[in-house]
């Protein structure tokens, strides 16, 4: 599992590759906060992740709606591999984490 | 111990239980092989063991349990007859599934030729069950069937938010819940808190599922059945007809049922009542307790004694408050170690399962009793000594077949096990209805290993207990099984070190019963202090029925003898002063304590009876262990040393010295 947040200017990438899950589920919450109070740009690269559980996927839209209250929105970047998507689908998350969501 | 770990042994404590359900399931599986609840036991055994090994990370044991847990499928669905073979096949790997739970935590490698073994047999019957049917099962095949037609159930999983921190993964149980057919699924966030508030490691995700499938409800739940205390779950078949795979109403329907929910507001619950109703507890976390409660008993003791000195009404007070605490304490905790029989007694059902398979005998096993309590400790310490005994009554007490079949007994032998309270004692008993034991046989191996002398008069509990000899057997052949002399003398010594008694007997030609009198508790005992001369004994006070007074006049009108006439009965009693040789003067009227023993009531007569006592039993260590009439000594407030008496063993000696015509054995009892 690896987390990385890339901050630049205007926006902040975060990247989440391998497994990501519980045992990183603090950390994830701790850059994404980072992330949310820049008050820059947010997205989020799944490129590199082989799967996600439950925690993340609570994070990721839970930081989706406190980025919406400020009028913004998380973008998913990359390509979403093909693993991924397909478990988002078979656990009926994928209407909350599609890009621009 | 990280959290992990902790997970994973939490698992393998419950996975340990699960086996043992397993086998007792399995064993009686071989005797009623169409009991479908049985059957079902046993899939759902190996259902929980392969799934929630699956979460904690143990996943070759999930891989192996999956291949034997597709063979009770094909039980459950009629493909496949339980057999003596299937039965005996699953035994084995069920060991090597509880092989493979301690390999981790011992770092240990498992035999993978055992594994493969076993897995090859399995597939050679699963596939004998296909070819039987003619077709090839799909990979996935839903476990049960209503009537054979799918129809459709309505799932809600709310997982509780420490579900995740359990080691569980729902995605998982989601996966799995869509091999029993078309899953359609809607995840619900609605109560997932705002970023801020979130607790990243608590799980808020709820779904509401529609699944199609032939699958009854058992086996939906079934998916569930490790979490089903750490989640709320409803399964409801669904009233309309079931809707095509890609049909918008079914998540139109569940997302509803979602909203109304996030609406309302209702926070889940979800601990069932039932959770919260049994704790477990490390075993040496209890005996710390116990200890520390031995050592409150004792310093109350002491506290009592200083009130008592200084005969101050405050002190007193207090010491008496404290004492009536510490007495309820002290039941509390010895009620905390007190287990039922019951896991120790069923784990033999495998014992003599296998050991009938080997001697090639019909062997059944009664069990009576199960339910008996015992301290923890005593129980861990008595597999050994009732496995000596049943592996010799299965060995050297059943007769093979032909035998039994010319003495006219049933073809199917009986070995009883049974457990039962008296007083403070239990007694457990392993009976057979065998052969019995030959005790002319016994007394001439005896007399040829110079044990006693030939001309040696010798009574038949005697003989019998010369068994119990260290090195001593009658085997004619050494098997495996027993006849080397060794079990029986380890069973003697390991009940004695239990502070307990072996009692044999035996009807040459209908079967043996050997009876371990055990303590109920080896740690704290209510007993009654009583006074001869100096010293300070204590009598147990579960066996004391009452106390009654002993004058001189009394003695006068017995003639001496030692009889003593309770409300027109006679009873008689063992002086104590003489019995241990205690030198001092005798008391103008002295105390009786009116016992009850298994060779009846009895009396011992003391100087005086000074009180009930809450008694720390301590070990005599080993220069003492022979003594045979003391089962342990106490610390009394006041620093000295209390002896706790055995009136069942001073009994007994006593009676063996009336017998061999040494009434007065009394001299030289007591170092």
């Amino acid at each position: 599992m690896s987390l990385v947040r890339e901050e630049s200017e205007a926006t902040n990438v975060i990247r989440l590759e391998d497994a990501i899950g519980i045992a990183c589920a603090a950390e994830l919450k701790k850059l994404l906060l980072q992330a949310l109070e820049s008050g820059k740009e947010v997205s989020v690269s799944l490129e590199g992740a082989t799967d996600l559980d439950v925690t993340a996927v609570q994070l990721l839209w839970a930081a989706v709606r406190k980025k919406r209250k400020s009028g913004a929105g998380i973008v998913l970047v990359g390509a979403m591999p093909e693993t991924l998507s397909t478990a988002f689908a078979d656990a009926g998350f994928e209407k909350f984490l599609v890009s621009g969501n | 111990m990280n959290q992990v770990d902790r997970f994973k042994q939490s698992f393998r404590e419950e996975a340990r239980e699960i086996l043992v359900e397993l086998e007792s399931a399995l064993l009686e599986l071989n005797g009623n092989p169409h009991d479908l609840e049985l059957v079902g036991s046993v899939f759902r055994a190996l259902h929980t063991l392969k799934g929630s090994g699956s979460m904690f990370g143990f996943d070759e044991l999930a891989a192996f349990t999956h291949h034997l847990e597709t063979a009770f499928d094909e039980v459950r669905n009629g493909r496949l007859q339980i057999d003596s073979e299937l039965i005996d096949l699953a035994l084995a790997a069920r060991d090597q599934i509880k092989a493979m739970l301690e390999q981790d935590s011992a770092l240990a490698g498992t035999d993978n030729s055992v594994c493969e073994n076993i897995l090859t047999k399995v597939r050679q019957i699963t596939g004998r069950a296909d070819s039987h049917k003619g077709v090839t099962e799909p990979k996935q095949a839903p476990p049960v069937e209503v009537n054979g037609i799918a129809c459709d159930w309505r799932i809600r999983f709310a997982p509780g938010p420490e579900l995740m921190l359990n080691g569980a993964d729902p995605l998982l149980l989601l996966r799995e819940l869509a091999q029993l057919g078309n899953l359609r699924v809607t995840a619900s966030m609605a109560a997932v808190p705002p970023f801020c508030e979130l607790e990243p490691e608590r799980c808020y995700v709820s779904w509401e599922m529609v699944l199609t499938t032939a699958a009854g409800r058992d086996a939906i739940r079934d998916v569930f059945i490790f979490v089903e205390d750490l989640c709320e779950l409803t399964i409801e078949p669904a009233s309309s007809p079931a809707p095509s795979a890609t049909s918008p109403t079914a998540d139109a329907t569940a997302m509803a049922l979602a909203e109304h929910r996030a609406l309302s507001g209702g926070r889940r619950t979800y601990d069932k009542a039932d959770n919260t109703s049994s704790l477990r507890v490390p075993a040496e976390k209890l005996d710390q307790f116990v200890d520390l409660v031995g050592e409150l008993v004792t310093v109350q003791a002491r506290l009592s004694e200083i009130a008592a000195r200084h005969d101050d009404p405050e002190i007193t007070e207090v010491s008496e408050e404290i004492e009536r605490l510490t007495s309820s304490l002290r039941e509390n905790s010895m009620n905390i170690r007190m287990t039922p029989i019951r896991a120790t007694f069923e784990k033999f059902r495998r014992l003599v399962h296998d050991l009938a398979r080997d001697l090639n005998k019909d062997v059944e096993l009664t069990i009576e009793g199960a339910d008996t309590e015992l301290d923890k400790t005593v129980i861990d310490r008595l597999s050994d000594p009732l496995m000596h005994l049943i592996r010799n009554s299965m060995d050297h007490g059943i007769e093979a077949a032909d035998v039994r079949a010319a003495a006219g007994k049933r073809s199917t032998a009986n070995i009883r096990l049974s457990a039962r309270h008296a007083g403070a004692s239990v007694l457990i008993a392993v009976s057979d209805d065998g052969g019995g034991i030959d005790a002319e046989a016994v007394r001439n191996r005896a007399i040829e290993k110079g044990l006693v002398s030939a001309n040696e008069q010798l009574s038949e509990g005697e003989i019998y207990a010369l068994l119990f000899e260290p090195g001593f057997s009658t085997a004619k052949q050494v098997t495996d099984i027993s006849g080397r002399g060794v079990g029986m003398d380890v069973v003697r010594q390991s009940v004695e070190s239990l502070r307990g008694t072996i009692d044999v007997a035996s009807k040459h030609g209908q079967g043996t019963s050997v009876t371990l009198r055990l303590p109920l508790t080896l740690a704290i005992i209510d007993g009654l202090l009583v006074k001869i001369g100096d010293g300070n004994f204590v009598m147990p006070l579960a066996s004391t029925l009452e106390c009654i007074e002993l004058t001189r006049e009394d003695i006068t009108k017995a003639n001496g003898k030692h009889v003593a006439e309770v409300r027109g009965e006679i009873l008689p009693y063992i002086r104590l002063r003489e019995y241990f040789n205690i030198r001092s003067e005798r008391p103008e009227i002295e105390q009786i304590m009116v016992v009850e023993t298994e060779e009846g009531r009895y009396g011992f007569v003391v100087d005086e009876v000074l009180g009930d006592h809450q008694t720390v039993i301590k070990n005599l260590g080993r220069v003492y262990r022979h003594v045979q009439f003391v089962s342990g000594a106490t610390i009394l407030g006041n620093g000295t040393v209390a002896l706790i008496l055995d009136p069942q063993r001073l009994v007994q000696d006593a009676l063996r010295a009336v017998t061999h015509g040494h009434p007065a054995a009394a001299a030289s009892r007591y170092p």
